[in-house]
């Protein structure tokens, strides 16, 4: 297990996790080897923005 | 007195059975519940919401094109946000770069510079999703084109809800009667300031045309301004970054003041907490410190490839572990 502290952005992301989480009922999502932190439900994933970004058509 | 004995546990064993039933009973339930929440649906957008300054990005930059020496070419930005249910807030605006492919008939984005781009601004909320395009026409045709449809349609089955938003740009407006230097909105699918115009629709999965698409202002950042300012560095080292942030976890970028102007600091986390290499990249200089409890240390970065010069170091420091 790693039981460092969290750093501003991972803080920052687990405070918006879990006002989501009380506010509006979205979901937090656990690691399952180690039940760590691993985002909420509402999270885009770097694949589906990268893949995106990749396939910009060219404007006319 | 048997039947009532009979009747009696019979009464008894149901008592029994509801108790033991109930709360799995219960919990059955909540899983229908759960399971019947249904996932986010998203519905054709009614409009889309720019922040004020993703709209001061736009027709700055759109002004900035048109004064520099490529402004007969066409320019246009990728638009980051978050995708409601029936509305999309644009939240950051990713330039098409110094390295895109453009002329007077198209642009077609620097697609590496961008992928950079929507890490370091996904860092402060991994909700941002890819929304759209804007794109500018030289001359006054503030509609997609025919072209435009024939991409943009294939395209927009990745993107949130199968729908994706458009904005041309044009330099074909003229400013209202009082010459003030507010925007205005002569439709509610178009903003203008000065000469500059925004025109903005919608386009969805299998649909046959682009629809207008109200757009409005709300107060909030461009979370992606600061970046504008190092973009021809991320650019420049753009696959090069993208290649460490998929090799290593926890890499983290920020906009800092260099020597001369901004600067991107990459830091790269080591196993002991509050350590990392920090590389610092401005103009053409790149410079790397190792950093001990929040305090830097010079190295020698032995490379001016930064993924060659981080695993350079990592190896060095490797080798000084006993």
């Amino acid at each position: 297990m790693d039981f460092r502290p969290l750093n501003d952005t991972e803080r920052r992301q687990l405070i918006t996790a879990l006002r989501g989480n009380a506010e509006q009922d979205r979901a937090i999502l656990m690691d399952r080897r180690d039940t760590s932190f691993v985002g909420t439900a509402d999270e885009v994933t770097d694949e589906e923005v990268i893949a995106a970004i990749r396939s910009v058509p060219c404007h006319y | 007195m048997l039947q009532a004995l009979v009747n009696g546990a019979g009464r008894l064993v149901q008592d029994l059975r509801r108790s033991i039933l109930r709360p799995f009973a219960g919990q059955a339930d909540q899983r229908r519940a759960v399971a019947a929440r249904p996932a986010r649906q998203f519905l054709p957008l009614k409009r889309v919401l720019l922040t004020d300054d993703v709209g001061r990005t736009l027709f700055e930059e759109y002004a900035a094109h048109q004064a520099g020496s490529r402004g007969e070419e066409e320019t246009g930005w990728v638009l980051l946000g978050l995708r409601e249910e029936e509305e999309a807030l644009v939240l950051a605006t990713l330039p098409a770069g110094a390295s895109r492919d453009a002329g007077v008939g198209h642009v077609q984005f620097n697609s590496c510079g961008q992928v950079v781009g929507s890490r370091i601004v996904r860092q402060q909320d991994r909700r941002l999703a890819i929304l759209g395009v804007v794109h500018t026409h030289p001359g006054s045709l503030r509609h997609p084109s025919e072209a435009d449809f024939r991409g943009d349609s294939a395209w927009v089955e990745q993107l949130r809800g199968s729908e994706g938003i458009f904005a041309i740009g044009t330099a074909d407006g003229n400013s209202p009667a009082n010459g003030t230097a507010v925007a205005y909105q002569p439709r509610l699918h178009v903003q203008c300031l000065g000469p500059l115009r925004f025109s903005w629709y919608a386009l969805g999965s299998g649909q046959r045309n682009y629809r207008a698409l109200p757009v409005s202002y709300t107060l909030g950042p461009d979370l992606a301004r600061p970046l504008h300012s190092v973009w021809a560095l991320i650019e420049a080292h753009g696959d090069r970054l993208d290649r460490l942030c998929r090799q290593q976890t926890g890499v983290t970028f920020e906009v800092v003041p260099g020597k001369q102007g901004p600067a991107l600091t990459v830091f790269v986390p080591l196993a002991e907490p509050g350590h990392g290499i920090r590389v610092l990249l401005e103009d053409k200089e790149m410079r790397c410190f190792l950093v001990r409890d929040g305090k830097p240390f010079a190295m020698d970065p032995c490379d001016d490839r930064i993924d060659r010069a981080v695993y350079l170091l990592l190896a060095e420091l490797a080798a000084q572990v006993e």
